[in-house]
């Protein structure tokens, strides 16, 4: 299928954009030089990465690449703290427990741009840490869903308005209570033209507001003048749970551009008709979206339908769209095609990790990491697999629904972080006592290698829902063609409970009377069995996972032929240990890890990611940890590098992960070299 | 004993479920040396060394020298091993009171 160029009210923007290269992004930002007046058309280029981090993902592409090349494998060891910021964003009593930041802040001109836990947005001097502005959007606790997360936000340069008018350069934000909010990136005052007051309101068409099912947590993308987003809807309540709509915002002036609603797409594109909502229980798009701002498409990494772990009463269009990357028209929302990862997905194997724009081979190329494991690399014109796919087949139908369980499911033939299936002796413990523990339990557990589908009795899903890969997607240092991935190596031992027992033990679903967000439980009201779900298999009598380390690891992808270059556990087990204490050990193990990394071009890895709450410089060649420093708190956030003043730095959020049991800490740090 | 009966006990348990014969094995070998150290024989070390050489050469067959998993493998019979070390100088006293 070939691709035509949008044809929409915002051609005009667009193709503005693609003359004067403008894209998304700020034209305000200094130049290295400001007493020297630069050109008309260099002016109005778009901020490349580099002493910029102008985009969630680096650059437009979401390479997560710095071609910043100060900090060196040679000089890393002596990289110092340059500023440590406090947000002040901290749960308060009755968010305890359920914090995780994972923000990424944005880096235009001298300035940092970020969002806190509960939406706080903040500006700070990028080589001081010195807070310019900050915004509260008092976001109510009960609006929290899985976790108070905000991962990113996105800048956009309003082409037509004149320079330094207010919003010229505008920062948006998506919010936990499902909220637009745009922002003037110099002074943090909200712009008046978007929306009521400079915020739109996400729930409109969605239905009845239920404080928690439908939150933003992710960066939204803007492409062709408009802001696209989707939204986390709370996993496994109910069928009947809010729409996995994903919707375009005009940039200016926050008007409703487009609605793709894949079980209806012609008939709500403009928004539901009055009185109705978009298509309820849809397969939703909680991570963040990539946009090729010169072909004017967007790539959208769908998870699944709102009951994750069974199937059978799930439309066909559900069926089609479910766990795909779908390829939209950025002017119209019109698809141009789609790509699934699962058929039936039964396994809550959500699309979670941004995809990456890369050339590839001659071809224009985008990289779809997956929480199975598999990583593809398809056309992003059209779709079509670059890199070969094959298909399991005959794999196990299990006795709950046989007959919806597909037999057959596409594997990627050129690279996967998925591990061989798990044997007796992989299980673990500390002593031999609970290692047999384990070993019973694995005998018993249902267990038919990579795709059990669910049963009554304990299942073994591995990998589990946490990936392979998730939010954190990976990196593509592009200088070296080196895919970057960092994953996890653990099961899931999971659970379905019938109705009766759900009902019995209190799993009620949000929305409903009494129903509550529970960690190990979900209802799935609709289908006839609520699930239980055991992320990372510990073990009922230490606490320690059942299966033996590691439980997550790091590796370097040759992308011109798959092969992997080299393959380390990432994480030592100095807060480790049985019983939740910690063993202080000073050891590689390979932890359970969330959030990605960033690749500068001088052939540094910067992640921080594990649950060992160390900040490390991994060499790109080998894998060797070069450097680390010792975090407040778990760095589950994708860290960014940019420059000031001639000096590269290096920065994280700090913040801890409340289901990673990493703490809680509000520190934003920088780092450089020493003067 | 308790130790010794709790890994046989379960390990009965592995081997109806298809598993690993070590745990019982191993189970029946730190049961008699139970038995034979309440009777102050020097036997319980040497039939705890039996065990503790066999377990080295399963847990090498099972995993290697990956050393996370030796951990639950060899850490505590290693200390047990330890302690019975520990136990010789009474245990031989015990013996030539006997003689």
């Amino acid at each position: 299928m070939t691709f035509a160029l949008p044809r929409h009210r915002h051609l005009t923007r667009c193709t503005m954009n693609a003359v004067l290269g403008l894209a998304a992004l700020p034209a305000l930002a200094q130049m290295p030089e400001p007493d020297t007046p630069p050109a008309p058309v260099a002016a109005a280029m778009p901020i490349p990465v580099g002493t910029d981090w102008p985009y969630y993902g680096g650059d437009g592409n979401a390479q997560r690449f710095s071609p910043l090349s100060q900090i060196t494998p040679g000089n890393v060891g002596s990289l110092e703290r340059a500023f440590v910021y406090h947000t002040g964003d901290l749960p308060p009593g009755d968010t305890a427990g359920k914090y995780a930041p994972e923000t990424t802040p944005l880096k235009i001109g001298d300035s940092l741009v970020l969002c806190t836990a509960m939406n706080m947005l903040i500006s700070i001097d990028a080589a001081t840490g010195e807070e310019n502005w900050r915004f509260d959007p008092e976001v109510a606790p009960e609006a929290v869903p899985y976790g108070a997360t905000c991962r990113g936000v996105a800048a956009y340069t309003d082409p037509e308005s004149p320079e330094e008018a207010p919003c010229k350069v505008r920062v948006i934000e998506a919010t936990l209570d499902a909220r637009l909010i745009a922002l003037d990136l110099g002074t943090g005052a909200p712009c008046a033209g978007f929306g009521t007051g400079g915020q739109v309101d996400l729930w409109q068409g969605i239905g009845e507001k239920v404080p928690g099912f439908y939150a933003v947590t992710a960066a939204p993308t803007v492409v062709g003048g408009v802001i696209v987003t989707g939204a986390q809807v709370k996993d496994g309540q109910a069928e009947d749970a809010p729409s996995g709509v994903v919707r375009a915002f005009d940039a200016v002036t926050g008007e409703l551009a487009w609605a793709w609603d894949l079980a209806a797409p012609e008939d709500m594109r403009n928004g539901p008709p009055e009185g109705q909502t978009y298509t309820r229980g849809t397969p939703n798009m909680w991570t963040t979206a990539t946009a090729d701002e010169a072909r004017g498409i967007v790539y959208l990494p769908l998870g699944n339908s709102a009951v994750d772990y069974y199937g059978s009463n799930r439309s066909e269009t559900e069926n089609t769209y479910a766990t795909s990357l779908v390829a939209l028209d950025a002017g119209t929302g019109e698809e141009l095609w789609h790509f699934q990862t699962v058929r039936h997905d039964v396994w809550d194997y959500d699309l979670g990790s941004q995809a990456t724009l890369l050339e590839y081979k001659g071809q224009p190329g985008i990289l779809l990491p997956s929480k199975q494991g598999d990583l593809y690399i398809l056309n992003r014109e059209t779709g079509t697999p670059l890199t070969p796919v094959g298909e399991l087949t005959e794999l196990p139908q299990g006795d709950i629904e046989p007959d919806f369980v597909a037999d057959s499911q596409p594997v990627s033939l050129w690279a996967t972080l998925r591990k061989p299936p798990l044997t007796e002796k992989r299980m673990w413990g500390f002593t031999p006592i609970d290692q047999l523990y384990c070993r019973i339990r694995f005998r018993q557990a249902v267990y038919d290698g990579y795709l059990t589908p669910p049963s009554t009795k304990n299942y073994i899903q591995y990998p589990g829902y946490t990936g392979g890969s998730d939010w954190g997607s990976v990196a593509v240092d592009p200088k070296r063609g080196l895919l970057i991935a960092n994953y996890n190596d653990i099961p899931n031992l999971n659970r379905l409970v019938t109705r009766a027992e759900a009902d019995a033990e209190g799993m009620r679903p949000l929305g409903g009377p009494g129903g509550h967000v529970t960690s190990r439980g979900q209802p799935q009201v609709g289908a006839p069995y609520g699930v239980k779900t055991n992320a990372g298999w510990r073990s009922g009598l230490t606490d320690l996972p059942c299966t033996q380390p590691p439980y997550g690891g790091i590796t370097a992808i040759d992308l011109e032929t798959g092969e992997t270059v080299w393959d380390v556990p990432l994480g030592t087990a100095r807060r480790s240990g049985p019983f939740g204490l910690p063993s202080l050990l000073p050891f590689t193990i390979g932890t359970p890890n969330n959030g990605g990394a960033v690749v500068t071009a001088s052939g540094l890895i910067f992640i921080g990611a594990a649950t060992d709450n160390l900040f490390r410089a991994i060499d790109t060649e080998t894998g060797e940890t070069l450097w680390t420093d010792a975090l407040p708190a778990g760095g589950q956030a994708n860290p960014i590098s940019y420059e000031v003043d001639g000096r590269q730095y290096v920065l994280i959020s700090a913040g801890g992960h409340h289901a990673m049991e990493t703490g809680t800490s509000d520190a934003i740090i920088a780092y450089r070299l020493p003067d | 004993m308790i130790l010794g009966l709790t890994l046989f006990g379960g390990g009965a348990w592995l081997i109806s479920l298809g598993g690993s014969w070590y745990y019982a094995l191993a189970g029946v070998g730190l049961v008699l040396t139970g038995v034979l150290l309440n009777h102050g024989s020097m036997k319980a070390f040497w039939l705890y060394l039996l065990v503790w050489a066999g377990t080295l050469a399963w847990a090498w067959w099972e995993s290697g020298a990956d050393g996370w998993a030796q951990v639950p493998r060899m850490l505590s019979p290693t200390v047990i091993l330890l302690l019975m070390l520990l136990c010789i100088p009474s245990l031989s006293r015990a013996g030539q009171d006997r003689n």
